[in-house]
């Protein structure tokens, strides 16, 4: 009788147990991710695709979300703000979650939509300043930008204590300059002083005259804050104008990309670069994405923002596995929102490169690099967190 | 009303008002992108009076179509009767000196942009309510005056500089009045859209107002008709519409399928789709006219 009474009770305890735990009605989880699949960031749309993909094959190969497996719908924009506010109303429509957009322009027209909807959406390459606009309906994947980057560039700027005086080239684009405030914070505190800009045009194509001006000021270290082709035709220009010091060139993270290598070749032996991942970096998973990657795109390796979406597709799985949501349409409301709120607040989430906290929508313990760029590979010189 | 239909309905308004500044200076052979810097010039002062003023949004509004009134007037004084290509060149250097200006002024947010513009009317479904109905009353008020202005002697006097600016002269046209009536017009329109675009979005970026919005607004009036209103009226809902309702595999191909069908239509068809003379068959044929005027409804489609 005993044991009848036990095994009736363990029974119970087990269906409590069911009825607790509410029950995925999903059949697949539909991910819309705005991206720029077309236009003149298309090729950086196709690494940000591709490393959501990616991530969506390896979740489904492991069992899907909650047991259900995931889809990326990709969502061009077209770098097109008329284009983006049109399919970001369509989506909050019924989506629970979306990631996205990509870039900036679109961001700004097609996320106060998901902000009215209450709807997250995850704008996981913009800055912090952009991202935090609309908390707590994205999060940022990166931190303060000028608290980061003020301890990178001190970092660098220890490394050479003959450097006294730094002038930057700055492009105006979107979070740049506001990036190059926080390469002054870090400089001063180091106490190096910085000299007064140089402005790089958005539509600048010769650049010796900016190269002499910046020489005239007589300074011992550059940094670069403009886009990839730009950072490296001005490198060029420096090297034959006689700099010699090339590690005492920084360029910045947003410049790291393919075309750097692509125009600057040779010339940028020496030169140094920040950026948020480090590719030599060994784990089973990015090794594998890098493997992957390199496979789909002729031997190349991933680019800085390459994981970013791969990361952000994982954190929505934690969230819904986490937080028990179902997908259930009647529930669409309390769903979005519990999602949000463990995004936003995620603690030891597992990225593709390392593990990080977030604290209020804002990752608290990401690092950062420093490296040295001889023969287009990138050697570490040091993490900085 | 659905969202994707709202925002649809009211850029779309924003792409025929838009298109009927190009249309007007066109008139008179001028391209005048200066409509396109006004845009932004007017919508980011707007933005600037409510939010860090807290100007009421229609003395924003009015102030947005006053500026670039204003600063259509002023450039037209010395444009006025410029060959088209000096007047796209005008066109091109204030959109670059525009955006060099905002990027350097960081009481609108420089390159960061803009954000939180708030609703108007106190709600986001007030907010978009008033906002389609002034984009509509504004689409109907351009659309009647541009009517009027083209079946007026002013109108035929564009015509007649369009063809021929040395005949129309000798006509006794003043060329250069005519032309800065027109773009100051056009002005007007273009700064009032340009706040009424970043109250759609509640934002405004430099990337609102590229080349590539230039690019779109040429392509629908050249594919519409540049002959008349009713070119950009049709082509604008339609040019940005369909491409909304492609497959993903085709949206891939937009630029390319615009590019190929301006090219195509410069080429078969130079006038446009939409032409005077086949605006004047279908009124003839909506006014049950067509016995007397001997056009069949064969010949309308």
């Amino acid at each position: 009788m005993k044991k009848l009474i036990g095994v009736l009770a363990l029974v119970l305890f087990a269906t409590t147990l069911g009825f607790g735990q509410a029950k995925v009605v999903a059949e697949e989880w539909q991910i819309p991710f705005l991206n720029c699949l077309t236009g003149p960031i298309a090729a950086i749309g196709e690494f940000l695709e591709w490393g959501a993909e990616y991530a969506a094959q390896e979740i489904n190969a492991s069992g899907g979300i909650a047991g259900v497996p995931v889809k990326v719908i990709p969502v061009d924009t077209a770098l097109d703000p008329q284009k983006g506010s049109v399919e970001m109303a369509r989506i909050v429509k019924d989506g629970l979650v979306a990631m996205g957009p990509v870039p900036e322009p679109v961001i700004m027209a097609a996320m106060p939509i998901a902000v009215e909807a209450g709807m997250m959406s995850m704008t996981a390459t913009t800055s912090l300043e952009y991202a935090q606009k609309f908390f707590p309906w994205t999060v940022s994947f990166l931190p303060p930008t000028e608290e980061r980057l003020a301890t990178i560039v001190a970092a660098w700027g220890k490394e050479f204590p003959d450097m006294k005086k730094v002038v930057q080239f700055i492009e105006p684009y979107g979070p740049w300059p506001g990036m190059a405030d926080g390469h002054v914070k870090g400089l001063q505190g180091i106490g190096i002083s910085v000299l007064p800009p140089v402005e790089v045009p958005t539509d600048a194509v010769t650049f010796g005259p900016l190269v002499v001006k910046a020489l005239e000021e007589k300074p011992d270290g550059i940094i670069l804050v403009c886009n990839a082709e730009k950072a490296a035709k001005i490198i060029k220009e420096l090297k034959s104008r006689g700099w010699k010091k090339m590690n005492h060139i920084l360029v910045f993270s947003s410049a790291d990309d393919p075309q750097l290598y692509a125009t600057g070749g040779t010339d940028l032996n020496g030169v140094q670069v920040y950026n948020y991942i480090n590719l030599d970096i060994s784990n089973p998973r990015w090794n594998a994405f890098k493997a992957a990657f390199a496979k789909d795109h002729k031997g190349m390796a991933p680019f800085s923002l390459s994981p970013n979406y791969y990361d952000a597709l994982y954190m929505i799985k934690e969230a819904i596995e986490k937080t028990g949501v179902t997908g259930d349409p009647s529930k669409l409301a309390e769903e979005r929102k519990k999602i949000a709120d463990y995004c936003a607040n995620v603690k030891n989430f597992h990225g593709l490169l390392f593990n990080w906290d977030m604290k209020d929508g804002i990752p608290t313990n990401k690092p950062n690099f420093i490296f040295q760029i001889q023969d287009g590979k990138k050697k570490l010189v040091e993490e900085v967190r | 009303m659905p969202l994707p239909l709202y925002y649809y309905l009211s850029i779309t308004a924003v792409n025929i008002l838009m298109s009927w500044a190009l249309y007007l200076p066109y008139r008179v052979a001028h391209l005048h992108f200066l409509t396109v810097a006004n845009m932004a010039i007017s919508g980011y002062t707007a933005g600037y009076l409510v939010m860090s003023l807290h100007v009421p949004f229609g003395w924003a509004l009015v102030v947005g179509f006053a500026l670039g009134g204003l600063i259509g007037w002023a450039v037209s004084i010395f444009i006025g009767d410029a060959p088209t290509f000096a007047v796209v060149i005008v066109g091109f250097t204030f959109i670059f000196i525009t955006r060099a200006v905002i990027q350097n002024l960081p009481a609108v947010g420089g390159p960061m942009g803009m954000f939180g513009l708030p609703n108007i009317g106190g709600s986001a479904a007030s907010h978009r309510w008033i906002i389609l109905g002034i984009l509509y009353a504004l689409v109907i008020l351009v659309g009647w005056l541009i009517h009027r202005f083209d079946n007026s002697r002013l109108g035929r006097a564009a015509s007649a500089v369009f063809v021929d600016a040395d005949l129309a002269a000798s006509l006794g046209i003043n060329r250069k009045r005519l032309g800065m009536l027109l773009q100051t017009a056009s002005c007007t329109i273009a700064g009032g859209t340009g706040v009424l675009y970043g109250f759609i979005y509640k934002s405004f970026h430099l990337d609102f107002f590229t080349f590539a919005l230039v690019g779109f607004f040429m392509i629908v009036i050249f594919v519409g008709g540049y002959a008349t209103q009713w070119g950009a009226a049709v082509a604008a809902p339609i040019l940005y519409g369909v491409p909304l309702f492609f497959p993903p595999e085709i949206q891939s191909w937009r630029i390319v399928i615009y590019g190929a069908l301006l090219i195509l239509v410069l080429v078969l068809k130079p006038e446009g789709f939409i032409t005077p003379r086949f605006v004047r068959s279908i009124e003839t044929f909506l006014s049950g006219d067509r016995k007397k005027r001997n056009i069949t409804l064969k010949e309308v489609v």
